[in-house]
Order: C-alpha cells, then structure tokens, then sequence
C-alpha cells in the first residue's frame, strides 16, 4: 500500500500481538516479508514484535513464567533466515472479536461506500454488516450514514484509474470560465456535502483538487496516466496556499469563525471592540471572496481591501436587485 | 490526602491522578509488553486473578511491585490499563467473592475465552475483505481512522487476502470535526454532554444540554442526534457547528432503542423530500452547473434554467444559495425566498 505506515501507539501495538499470533498459528512457516506484506506494516516493526512474543507468556502455576508458559518460536530460523515458526504457544486460540467502535467504524464505512455505483451490491454489504455487529465484543455504537445519490462522473473516475487512462472533462472554475482538463485521478474524497477529485493535471502540469459538481463532460481517454496514487503525496490540506493568493482583513462572528477555518492565514485574530474577531484570510480571487462572503451573511464582513469589499458588496447587491426586479 | 482510596472496579480512574505522579521504576517493561502480557494472563486463568496476584506476577507490574509497601501508582496504573484493554473490545471481567462480597481487594479478574475470540463460524470471503479494506480507508482521519486501523489488524489476523489489491482510489470521508471523538466516547458511556452550538441563522452560539443518542450523516453532513435536556424532545445537531469542546456531565442516562440511528435518519430524509424549492440559475454560470448536480435535483422539461430542489434546513440552503449572488433566483417557497433576499440586502449593506 502506498500509504504511510504512522507509528504505532500502545493499544494499537497490543492489537497488532493479538492479532499476529493466531495469524502465525495458521502458518507453520512463514517469512517475516511475507508476513509484513500481509499486515501492511514494515518488516521491522514484525520482527520487534516476533521479539517480544518469544518471550512472552502466562505466569503460571509457579507464577515465574517458566518455559512451559511462555510462547517460543525456533530462533535460528528467525535470526538466521528471517523466518518465523511457533514452537510452542500459550493463552491464545483465536482472533479477537471487534470492540464495538471498530465494528461500528467498518460498519459506518460500508454504509458510506454503499451509497457509490460500484458497491451497489447491498445484500452483500447488508449481510456484512450484520457478521460484523455479531463479532463485535458488545452492539456497536449508535453510527448511521445515509445512502445518497452520487455523482455519475464518480463511475467514470473509477473507469479510468481501473484502466489506467486519463480522465478529461470540461471545467468551470469559479471565475465562471471553462477549461478542458486531462488529469491522472488520484483520491476522491468527500467533505460534508462536497465531493472533490484530486489529481495530476496535465495543464497545469501539477496537482490540483477539482469539485466533482464543475465536472462536466467526463470522460476516460485513451492516453495513458503518467502518475498512479501512491507516485505522488498529496498535500493533506485540499487547497494549497499560493504566492498569487490575496490577503483579505475580515471581521467575523467569533462562534461563526470556524466557516472561515480553511481560508485563514497564520496572522492570528484579535477581538474588536465590538467583540468580532479580526483575522486574515487567504483567497486565490475575488471570485471565491464574494462568494464566500455572500454565503455567511450577518456573521462576516471584509474590513480592507476597499477593492475586496467593493466587489462583495457589487455582487451581493446585484443578487438582491434580482429580487426587486423580478418583482 | 486522608485514606488511600482503592479505586473501584469498572469504573475509569481519575484522569489526572496518573499523569505526572507516575514514578517509573527500573527495569522499564514497554507498555504493549505489559499489557500484552496482562491479556495473556487472564486468559489463561479460568477463575480469575486478584489484583495482588496480577501486580505481584504479571510482566510489567511485577518488576514495580513492593511486597511490603505502597503500590498506589501502580493500582493506578493497572486501572488505566483495564480501561485500555477494554477500549479494544477486550471483555475483561470482575468477578466478586462468593465468600466476601463487596470486598475490592477479593475481587477477581479474568476474560471469558468465548466472549473474547471471533465465533467460529464468522469468517469473511476475500471479497468481503476486500470491502471492509475499502471500508476502512474511508476514514481517512478523525477519530474512526484508528479504530478502522485497529479493526483492519483483527480481520488480517484471520489471514484472508483480497481478492483485489486496494487501489489508491477509495473515496475518502474527511472528518475534521472535533466534537466526533468526544461524542462517540459519551455515546458509548452513555453520558450527558455541554456544548456551545452556532444554529444555523444564528449570531451567537449557545450552550446546549443533550443527551447524546446517535452519530449520523446525510447529505455528506455529520449531526448528533440527541435529546436536548432543556429543550425536551430530540434534536439533530450539525457537528461542524459544534464550537466548543465537548464537556461531559456526571449524568448518565438510560439507553435509547438500538434503531434510533436509523429512525433519525429517515426522519432526515423524510424532511429532505418533503421540502422543495423553485430555483431559476443564469446560464452557463457557476449556480447552475452545481445546484444541477446537488443530489436529488430535477431539471424543468419546459425551461432547462429552472430547477426543482431538496433540502433540509432552510437556514443552510439559505446561506448556500446567498452565495451564488446574481446567479440563483428563489421561486419558492416564499420563507426561502426572503431569507436568501434578506442575506443578500445584510451583504452588500454590511459591504457599503
């Protein structure tokens, strides 16, 4: 996998022990390779962990685990070959059951994949959830996703990564202007409502999030994806900061200031004396400004530049005069 | 301090007594050894250890035990690892003397071997791991990503592979909201919670007093669905709007039936296809290639730059359309119609 390995904390260590060990009783043999490929984990961390059952066990009756009640594993093998064979084992029979927050997490995550086109299998995901809830220690949390519709242009991203071809589409940024792209599909990923596809863009020559509601038009190529996921690591932040960008003074509700969260600059905010917050934030134009400003009405207002708050105040006036027209 | 207080079983021990007061004493046994090495042990004992026996024998605990002395901090210690242990699924029970009930100091742990491995007959077929792989990554963060990660560690344990390798495509749920964690925890411990919520249309937060039933989402949003304890009666909350941390009360309250998860949701969408608005969108402009494309949307026969849409709160969809400006025209219904005209008069006076 092309995913980072993050580090391992205590009671996810103790997972991993509980889990190996019965893995390994299934295998009389089994490289430490082999065995880190299938964990998805790096062979050191197997080996620390082949280490550490070796000798570990059960007190037992003199309660001074002797060799009787401690694991073993042939140590030749293992320091000499890198492979691992359990000699002797203690306590552990099985797979441990789920807790009911991971069961609930995987539970949560299949109603959430149900809702795409390519899982549309739902007697299949129905009936998985219910053997995960009945290996779960005690009945997973109370978490429910709706299914919802999703976007065709999803199917068609999932068309070209299957097959290794670029996806193109029509584009309308922001700025109301449409741009044909051919971009090599990386992630999909979705925030509250929104839905974002990040790729290599073939224009621009670099990585870039697109909202999947201004795809238009797609389609999968026949020209073949110069990067795959895991070829490129993608920024964690879904807009990257740009020397371009414009720097706005905003005044905001302080309880409302969290809409503003991704746009903020590290300048920090300072309450006014009408209690607001003062920060800045960041934007690639005015386009994203009006918008934005225009969706927080009552709780955000552009302090400076005077060409910032001019072009709010444009748009949102052209917007109510709509309304006066139409009567 | 008066007494030594011998923590009682069960319940979580007091948070700021470990931190700092911990002495670490030679020689240092890692923390994933200890615990590890206290799963095994009370695995292995049908009936159950003491907690002199488990501090007095078991790796870890024992390297630090004083025969004849004081073993609070590593009472303490041995509390915080149950809660740890149990936190993975891990049944750990206490038992209590037949012959001196309600005595702490007699009472017994172990975990029962049928209620702590996976039942025989659950298994799942590569396809199905392969699922439950992509399930996992869909938390890409937040707090269900470790418990995803850990869950993914038992299935691999079972040594099933999948029937595909895990494409780097999976779409990926980015949950940012702090108040997840908190709230799965209350969830499951069935407490009360405070927190300070910014209602939709609203200037200023207030504090709210819910007893927390659900997690769920609809529409991409998470919301609390909980029973609001000044208000009465159930409410959803947006987690997004949540703006303080979440502080737990010393309430509990009495568990809610296992479908309410689902009931609220279908409630939601009830709501969702009752409500709809006449939307009229410029163009070729940036309205009308996202509100064709929101979920639900119907496209007028006659007029292609009319458009019939769902929603939920009229506050969110109010704000949603203001900041299309110029390019969306509300219709109807006339309550959505003046709340989208009235932000956008507050706009551009505010900006005047």
């Amino acid at each position: 996998m092309a995913e980072r390995t993050p580090p391992l904390q205590a009671q996810d260590k103790l997972t991993f022990l509980l889990s190996l060990v019965p893995y390994l009783m299934d295998h009389d043999r089994i490289s430490v390779t082999d065995v880190a490929a299938h964990f998805g984990m790096k062979p050191e961390q197997i080996r620390d962990a082949v280490r550490l059952i070796g000798v570990s066990g059960v007190p037992g009756d003199t309660a001074a685990y002797q060799h009787g009640d401690l694991f073993d594993i042939a140590w030749d093998d293992f320091e000499d070959n890198d492979e691992i064979v359990l000699t002797n084992r203690v306590a552990i029979d099985d797979s441990p059951r789920f807790s009911a927050r991971e069961a609930s997490a995987l539970i949560a995550g299949l109603q959430y994949l149900s809702a795409l086109p390519e899982h549309a299998d739902r007697a299949a995901i129905a009936s998985l959830m219910a053997k995960l809830s009945r290996g779960a220690s005690s009945a997973p949390g109370q978490v429910a996703v709706a299914s919802s519709e999703t976007d065709a242009t999803l199917a068609v991203i999932r068309q070209s990564v299957a097959s290794g071809m670029q996806v193109e589409f029509d584009y309308r940024n922001s700025q109301g202007s449409a741009e044909h792209r051919r971009v090599d599909p990386l992630r999909v990923e979705s925030m509250d409502a929104d839905w974002y596809l990040r790729g290599w863009d073939h224009l621009r020559e670099a990585v870039r999030t697109f909202r999947l509601d201004r795809i238009s038009a797609p389609q999968v190529t026949t020209e073949a994806i110069t990067f795959a996921a895991g070829d490129v690591v993608l920024p964690e932040l879904l807009f990257e900061a740009s020397a371009a960008d414009l720097i706005v003074t905003v005044d905001v509700a302080p309880a409302a200031a969290f809409l503003l969260a991704d746009y903020m600059t590290d300048g920090g905010t300072q309450t006014q004396p009408d209690g607001r917050l003062r920060t800045t934030i960041r934007v690639s134009h005015y386009h994203g400004l009006k918008r934005l400003m225009a969706s927080m009405s009552g709780v955000a207002t552009v302090v400076e530049p005077p060409e910032a708050r001019a072009v709010v105040a444009a748009w949102a006036a052209a917007g109510a005069a709509r309304y006066t027209d139409a009567g | 301090m008066a007494t030594q207080r011998t923590p009682s079983p069960g319940t979580p021990a007091d948070p700021a007594a470990g931190t700092g007061t911990r002495t670490p004493a030679p020689p240092r046994i890692p923390a994933e050894e200890r615990l590890f090495s206290l799963v095994l042990a009370l695995l292995a004992s049908d009936n159950g250890l003491t907690k002199s026996e488990i501090l007095s024998t078991v790796q870890g605990y024992r390297q630090r035990y004083a025969r004849s002395g004081d073993n609070a901090n590593l009472e303490r210690q041995f509390e915080r690892d149950k809660d740890d242990i149990r936190e993975l699924g891990v049944p750990l029970e206490t038992l209590e003397s037949p012959t001196d009930p309600g005595n702490n100091q007699n009472l017994r742990y172990r975990i029962p071997r049928g209620d702590y491995e996976l039942p025989t007959d659950i298994s799942f077929s590569p396809e199905e791991t392969t699922l439950l792989n992509l399930a996992a990554m869909v938390w890409r963060e937040g707090s269900l990503s470790g418990e995803s990660r850990r869950a993914i560690l038992k299935l691999r344990s079972l040594g099933v592979t999948s029937t595909e390798p895990v494409l780097g495509y999976a779409p990926r749920l980015r949950v940012r909201d702090a108040a997840f964690a908190p709230l799965s925890s209350a969830l499951e411990k069935r407490v009360i919670v405070k927190f300070a919520y910014l209602k939709p249309g609203e200037k200023d937060a207030r504090t709210r007093t819910v007893a927390p039933i659900a997690l769920i989402q609809q529409q991409g949003r998470w919301m609390l669905h909980a029973e609001d304890q000044d208000a009465g009666g159930t409410r959803n909350f947006l987690l997004r709007r949540i703006v303080s941390p979440i502080t737990a009360t010393s309430k509990h309250f009495e568990p809610f039936p296992a479908d309410a998860a689902q009931l609220a949701l279908d409630e939601l969408e009830r709501i969702w296809h009752e409500r709809t608005a006449v939307v009229e969108v410029e163009q070729g402009s940036d309205a009308a290639t996202r509100l064709q494309k929101r979920p639900g949307t119907t496209v007028s026969d006659t007029d292609p730059t009319t458009l019939l849409l769902h929603y939920t709160d009229i506050n969110l969809f109010a704000d949603e359309l203001a900041g299309f400006g110029p390019e969306a025209l509300v219709r109807t219904p006339p309550e959505l119609r003046d709340a989208v005209r009235s932000r956008l008069e507050v706009t551009a006076a505010d900006h005047g």
